[in-house]
């Protein structure tokens, strides 16, 4: 066990510096979401309410986690290629190792995400600043799971070329299936029941919900608690599985 | 001779495919043995199968009294591998890598800074130490992949086709740093490079379709077969003796 544990903080580290170094992963996890946080709010809030920094903020949170899922799976796709892993396996490390190691060396990106883009939403528009944004920064590393293992779940299964267009899929399922963008509520009722099965939407009104308070616990935070967590589950679940037949075959 | 590997009808079918065919050879403790042979022979899935990375479909082999099928965890403690395509952390430095694959092994501090050093003078790493590995030229790289095998100390090395796709420069660095290593633990090498056979291994091991078809020292694949270089005598074997 203690070996194990040791182990997970070694690749952990690794992982970590890995991502950090790319500066790619900076400017599409960090870079990017900012200015569209300060640019959007500057051109459209005064427009519609969507673009209010109490929902920007949040939306913003959750639509930059899902370049994680990109990061993650590019991290483990290249280290599939290069053998990387299958030579790790002769140190005696273990698939659920790596795939701890993959998860943990995203949390310090994830809460500094959460934290720069709440901060900077607070200094645009003060009204936002209230405890419950720590909570939601807390929160946001719940929904952080669901892209962190979609993420392993790709990078275990595409290869270093097919990983930046699959994990697009996730990047734009946020992008508009979120809601964020937009207002729902000119959709038809089988689209806004589609999104709200997905995790998308849930994983946004997870964050903002907490932010902007919670009036009715059971449909403002635990329906859409429960959904991101389940596919959170599931997407691990499957991550584990692949990424264990993958390494075999590789 | 102390025996370092001993396969006993070593078998791997993948669905209809045979890769390695009933193999049985002994490899001894201290020795470079060399498994040549064609593309799809069986050597990397020899290597696999000996490293613990692939299950035999039958047959065992015996690594220092320690089975593949059953000791697999002791196994990995006395062996290190390096793959065909470099294996490094390519973000991390030459250091950093040396680092993270010595700590990973579970060296102490103390233990891992003198494994360093030795690698260091080994290898000429002094003056890339603080290089990005994903920065440096094919050769270092590859340099740096069987570097990194070393880092646990194992007693058993395995380098797959260990210059592939290196220039002729870089292949006879590498050959140099082999050299070097001779006789300070038992090294499988597998190649298609005749020559590097030739100038690296004590024994060399022919396979074909999975099979073994000679086991021997250079000299005595000569004399079986008549000639005077392991590229003709090579050729002589597995084409049967038949003109190409």
């Amino acid at each position: 066990m203690k070996k194990s544990l040791s182990r997970i903080f070694i690749l952990t580290e690794r992982d970590f510096k890995e991502i950090l170094r790319d500066p790619l992963s900076l400017i599409f996890t960090i870079g990017m979401p900012l200015f569209m946080e300060i640019l959007f709010y500057l051109i459209f809030h005064e427009l519609t309410d969507q673009f209010e920094m109490k929902y920007l903020a949040p939306g913003i949170v959750v639509f930059a986690q899902s370049f994680i899922a990109l990061f993650v799976g590019l991290l483990i796709a290249i280290d599939r290629s290069t053998s990387f892993l299958t030579r790790l396996y002769v140190s005696n490390a273990k698939s659920y190792e790596f795939i701890f190691s993959y998860a943990l060396s995203m949390i310090p990106i994830i809460f500094v995400q959460s934290l720069l883009f709440f901060l900077v939403g607070g200094i645009i528009d003060s009204s936002i600043f209230s405890i419950n944004m720590i909570s939601a920064i807390f929160v946001s590393l719940v929904s952080s799971l669901l892209f962190i293992g979609l993420g392993i779940l790709l990078g275990s299964l595409c290869n270093e070329k097919s990983i930046g267009g699959i994990s697009s899929i996730v990047i734009a399922g946020q992008s508009v299936l979120s809601g964020m963008w937009f207002p729902i509520e000119g959709l038809s009722e089988g689209m806004i029941t589609f999104m709200n099965i997905l995790p998308f939407r849930n994983a946004t009104k997870l964050v903002e919900n907490t932010m902007n308070g919670i009036n009715d616990v059971y449909k403002d935070f635990l329906i859409p608690l429960i959904i991101v967590l389940a596919y959170a589950i599931v997407s691990f679940v499957l991550a584990i599985v692949a990424f264990k037949r993958k390494m075999k075959s590789d | 001779m102390t025996t370092a590997i001993k396969i006993d009808g070593l078998t791997k079918k993948y669905k209809d495919v045979t890769a390695v065919d009933g193999l049985n050879l002994e490899i001894y403790e201290g020795e470079l043995f060399s498994l040549l042979g064609v593309n799809g022979a069986g050597k990397t899935t020899t290597i696999k199968m000996l490293s613990t990375l692939v299950k035999p479909t039958s047959g065992d082999a015996v690594i220092f009294d320690y089975s593949i099928l059953h000791d697999e965890e002791k196994i990995k403690e006395i062996i290190d591998i390096s793959m065909q395509e470099t294996a490094v952390a390519r973000k991390l430095t030459v250091e950093e890598n040396m680092e993270f694959y010595g700590r990973l092994s579970g060296q102490s501090k103390v233990e891992l800074n003198e494994t360093k050093k030795a690698i260091y003078e080994a290898f000429g790493f002094e003056k890339i130490a603080k290089k990005q590995a994903s920065k440096l030229s094919g050769g270092w790289q590859r340099k740096l992949s069987i570097a990194l095998a070393l880092i646990s100390k194992p007693k058993i090395l395995f380098l797959d086709e260990p210059t592939l796709g290196l220039d002729v420069i870089a292949r006879r660095e590498l050959w140099k740093t082999i050299n070097q290593l001779k006789g300070k633990m038992t090294i499988i090498l597998t190649t298609h490079y005749m020559e590097e056979a030739e100038a690296l291994a004590d024994r060399i091991g022919i396979m074909k379709d999975g099979r073994l078809l000679f086991v021997g020292t250079k000299e005595e694949l000569f004399g079986k077969t008549g000639k005077t270089n392991v590229e003709d005598s090579f050729i002589e074997i597995v084409s049967g003796g038949q003109p190409l």
